[in-house]
């Protein structure tokens, strides 16, 4: 029963399988949304029956332990989630709905594959299957070329980082002469100082730092976001995410609180945050401010991470799952609004509080939570971020990180002007939400504000989590 | 979970009842208007009479920290909700009740997006009463935030002159308050050493070292003094009131800006007692400056709404003013002022409205003769405006007089300035009054109606405070009082 604990892996396997059989058919696209909402859903009940279990495959290189399997839950729920937003899959092409359905999956899947993998090459591996289903999915979108050119900006920047990284974990091998994190955990503090050990480490990380969109290799987030479907832009800007804050601190944790690494991601948190932000002022579409932000983001999420203490890691984890509701919430408003699919301006949610006051609601909560205010689940994340930090004696750090937040508060609010005091040119019609919808909106409502009052269990989830790390 | 609860919850109670309102109200079709002011106005009626039974019901002769409400909540970082009520925010949180109870009262007529406006009025009022009665960082902190923003978006949609800029500018610098005082709030309970967000435990001596309280206290000042408009941070603040609607103006000026100062108080004066005393003589400066500041720029508006919004910045550097003096007069005169001119300016703000909701003009110039019109919302106006330049049989005036004796002893040239410049502050009111409500009656305005009783009751309840506690300051100073002598006592000197 020893495969027992490889449960979601095979499942998810399973469902990319079933999926690549009905695209081969070619049938009518309709059914397969629900299908793959009900497998979705039937994939976070497997995940979620696995978070308890422990153990070892293949010679170590594959780890099941809590933090992995509260990421691959994290997964599987925002896997889920963005299926729910499927219903109308107007961005892409009938035919091709099973296509998106199986390389989602893939992608899912190989980013279960990556944060359990203990070692080197099946991280690589397990990442390569994920980039490869996101190079894929980005010029999936039905339009006049914007798609391409995110496409091809996405594979050319990933295949670089992705070069980058292989040079880094050879470095590392050469360092190490191991390839497992387990014993890189050991071995490495001591060789930091030696520049192949360091760049190898470094180099590593990049991998990571691409698909966080952190500066500087953040330059494909703002045409991804815009150019791929809403749904995909979705799937990229919450789940990817989230696997890139886990194995960013996975690989962190063997440097036992290296201080040159430390600066060096200090740097590299604060150019993002700062960057990210000031760019942020001047967007006009939408999902290009979320991109900028997302950036800016990432900046903020690695302060957890560098700090390298448990309160540090355990933040970054929670930062995660906050990270993940409040963008999936955005993402399920621009689906909402732009229900053809097509992108929008941030001036088109003008109106929003008269067309749907659960939605406009919806993306003040979000809103707000992106830009740090109590009470919402993005708050308490900056609050266990900056603790972390301050545990660290990092003061400075913080306040940069603060003087961001407020920065950041501008362009957050000019989106809530729109929703709430703009009205639009000429009359819009109500968006009707379905109840399966209404509920679901309602729910994101609930988990952000829910989220920052009661940190409580989420925290201490992720406190336990985090111990698995080395 | 360790719990620990003093009798039953009131405080909690106090809360409770504004999330209720506000759950009510979000689940009342947006086209019953009268229903929304009706659940608005029942709710915080309970809220008002439970902090009337808070402030009645504290034990003065026992003193110390009552009505306690403990309850872990993240035991990792050591974060709890820790609620408890003392001399110095018993008088502020009987002054949120009053306001939002009044504030509520003059919105009565407000047409246009009735139950949003009245959501966000309760979310505002819930932010500062907790951060009024909570006695952990964390929580102060959190209340604070929420207080902030949903000032946007009132200000932002109901609001008049110039109400985006106003809204924004005042929304960023409030929040910029916040960017330093979050760090600072972290930046303690990790430099104690001590891992925990209670105040009551960071109080202990030796939890901080000098310098670290120096620093820290400074961060406290600048954050928190942004909100309490001090100046040269209180730019915002004229230009918020006049563009916000009349009961945001109130609960704004009321009690808002008081959130700021007692944020001092209880945050940097409570955790950095060495910074306060380091610190003391620029915080003297900064109030002067305030005073002298807003009562030459107020001396000069044609707005009649700048006006009251200028004077509030003079008004709130007595509150810095007594605050700096380092001594137990000083700090009880600092919180008697921010009780009384959280009143008073409601009353300005309320009566003004008045008139503006009728003439649409706040215009000096425009309007004249007012007292002719509408005999009732101007004898208002002229009660508020007299409090203001401290006559005595109001509240203020006691409040005032406090703060000055103790700014004397401790900085007699700039206690002196200050007390000039109250003099020249009572001229511009008069100036005001004269040029309002006496003088030629506008015909444009001769057929509008006075106040009815029923507009003119929260303006009623208003005066009768100020004469309550004017003519009975001990109600309010003794009270005080419990809590200023032993902290004083306890201080390290």
């Amino acid at each position: 029963m020893k495969w027992l604990i490889f449960g979601p892996e095979i499942y998810f396997l399973a469902v990319a399988v079933g999926f690549l059989i009905l695209s081969m058919r070619r049938l009518n696209g309709r059914r397969d949304f629900s299908t793959a909402l009900f497998l979705a859903g039937l994939g976070v009940a497997v995940t979620l029956a696995t978070v308890q279990l422990e153990g070892s495959l293949l010679y170590g290189a594959y780890r099941v332990d809590l933090f992995s399997q509260v990421f691959k839950g994290l997964l599987s729920i925002g896997f889920f989630l963005v299926v729910c937003l499927c219903s109308n899959l107007n961005g892409i092409q009938e035919a091709r709905h099973s296509e998106f359905y199986f390389l989602l999956t893939t992608c899912t899947l190989g980013m279960m594959l990556l944060v359990s993998s203990q070692e080197l090459l099946t991280m690589y591996v397990a990442l390569e299957l994920t980039s490869y289903s996101l190079y894929a999915l980005v010029p999936m979108r039905s339009g006049a070329g914007q798609q391409m050119e995110a496409g091809i900006k996405y594979f050319l920047i990933g295949i670089a980082t992705s070069a980058l990284m292989l040079f880094g974990m050879a470095s590392l091998f050469a360092a190490t002469q191991t390839t497992l994190i387990s014993e890189l955990s050991f071995k490495l503090p001591g060789l930091l100082n030696t520049p192949m050990a360091f760049i190898g480490l470094l180099l590593t990380l990049c991998g990571f730092f691409f698909k966080l969109a952190l500066f500087p290799f953040h330059v494909w987030a703002p045409s991804v976001y815009q150019g791929a479907a809403n749904q995909v832009t979705a799937f990229v800007a919450t789940a990817t995410k989230v696997i890139a804050m886990a194995m960013l601190a996975r690989l962190v944790s063997t440097s036992d609180g290296n201080a040159s690494l430390a600066h060096v991601l200090i740097a590299l948190a604060i150019i993002s945050m700062t960057y990210g932000n000031l760019v942020a002022l001047v967007q006009k579409d939408f999902k290009r401010l979320l991109a900028y932000s997302a950036i800016a983001h990432a900046g903020y999420a690695l302060i957890g991470i560098l700090s390298m203490n448990p309160t540090g890691y355990a933040a970054a984890v929670f930062y995660a799952f906050a990270y993940l509701a409040m963008t999936f919430t955005c993402f399920l408003v621009v689906v909402k609004v732009a229900s053809d699919g097509r992108d929008i301006a941030i001036i088109q949610l003008a109106g929003l509080h008269r067309r749907s006051p659960l939605l406009a609601m919806a993306l003040l909560g979000a809103v707000f939570s992106l830009g740090g205010i109590p009470p919402t689940i993005g708050f308490t994340g900056k609050f266990l971020v900056f603790t972390a930090a301050m545990q660290r004696g990092y003061f400075l750090l913080v306040l940069i990180a603060m003087i961001n937040v407020v920065v950041s508060l501008y362009y957050y609010i000019q989106v809530v002007k729109a929703a709430f005091l703009l009205e639009p040119g000429e009359a819009l019609p109500a968006i009707n939400l379905s109840p399966p919808a209404r509920i679901l909106t309602a729910m994101m409502i609930v988990v952000i504000v829910g989220g920052g009052i009661f940190p409580r269990y989420l925290f201490q989830l992720a406190g336990a989590a985090v111990q698995a790390l080395p | 979970m360790s719990m620990e609860f003093t009798g039953f919850p009131y405080l909690s109670a106090i809360l409770l009842s504004c999330v209720v309102g506000l759950l009510v109200i979000l689940f009342i079709p947006p086209e019953r208007e009268s229903l929304v002011k009706w659940v608005s106005l029942a709710f915080s009626g309970i809220a008002l009479a439970l902090s009337i039974y808070v402030f009645c019901a504290y034990d003065r002769a026992h003193g110390g920290l009552q009505f306690v409400e403990k309850l872990l909540w993240v035991e990792p970082l050591g974060i709890n909700y820790f609620n408890g009520a003392d001399g110095f925010n018993l008088p502020l949180i009987l002054l949120t009740g009053i306001v939002h109870f009044t504030g509520v009262l003059t919105m009565w007529e407000l047409r246009g997006r009735v139950k949003e406006f009245f959501a966000f009025a309760f979310v505002l009022v819930l932010g500062v009463f907790g951060f009024f009665m909570s006695m952990d960082l964390f929580f102060l902190f959190v209340w604070y935030d929420v207080s902030l923003f949903p000032m946007y978006p009132l200000i932002a949609i109901w609001g008049t002159t110039r109400k985006e800029y106003g809204a924004l500018k005042l929304f960023l610098y409030l929040l910029a308050g916040s960017a330093l005082v979050l760090p600072g709030i972290v930046y303690i309970a990790v430099a104690s050493g001590l891992h925990t967000f209670d105040i009551l435990a960071l109080m202990q001596a030796g939890a901080l070292t000098p310098g670290q309280q120096k620093f820290a206290f400074l961060l406290f000042y600048l954050g928190f003094g942004i909100l309490a408009g001090v100046w040269p941070f209180h730019t915002w603040s004229p230009v918020g009131h006049v563009a916000a609607p009349t009961s945001v103006s109130m609960i704004h000026a009321g009690v808002l800006m008081k959130v700021g100062a007692f944020g001092i108080l209880r945050v940097g004066i409570f955790l950095c007692p060495l910074g306060w005393e380091y610190w003391a003589p620029v915080m003297a400066i900064l109030a002067t400056i305030g005073i002298i500041y807003g009562v030459f720029v107020g001396l000069t508006q044609t707005d009649l709404k700048y006006v009251v919004a200028y004077s509030s910045v003079s008004h709130m550097g007595i509150v810095g003013l007594g605050l700096s003096t380092v001594t137990a007069e000083g700090l009880n005169g600092a919180v008697f002022q921010m009780f009384a001119h959280g009143i008073m300016t409601a009353l300005l703000f309320s009566s003004l409205g008045y008139i503006y909701d009728k003439t649409h003009t706040k215009l000096i110039p425009d309007l004249g003769g007012m007292s002719k019109v509408m005999p009732v919302a101007s004898g208002y106006f002229i009660v508020a405006a007299l409090a203001g330049m401290g006559v005595p049989g109001f509240a203020s005036f006691w409040a005032e007089v406090t703060v000055f004796i103790s700014t004397l002893k401790v900085y007699p040239a700039l206690g002196a300035l200050a007390i000039c410049a109250l003099v020249l502050s009572a001229l511009y009111m008069l100036r005001v009054v004269q040029k309002t409500f006496y003088g030629q009656r506008n015909e444009r305005f001769a057929h509008l109606p006075d106040v009815s009783f029923g507009l003119g009751l929260p303006r009623m309840i208003l005066v009768a405070t100020m004469l309550l506690f004017g003519l009975f300051p001990r109600l309010m100073l003794d009270l005080v009082q419990t809590a200023v002598i032993p902290f004083m006592g306890g201080l390290p000197r």
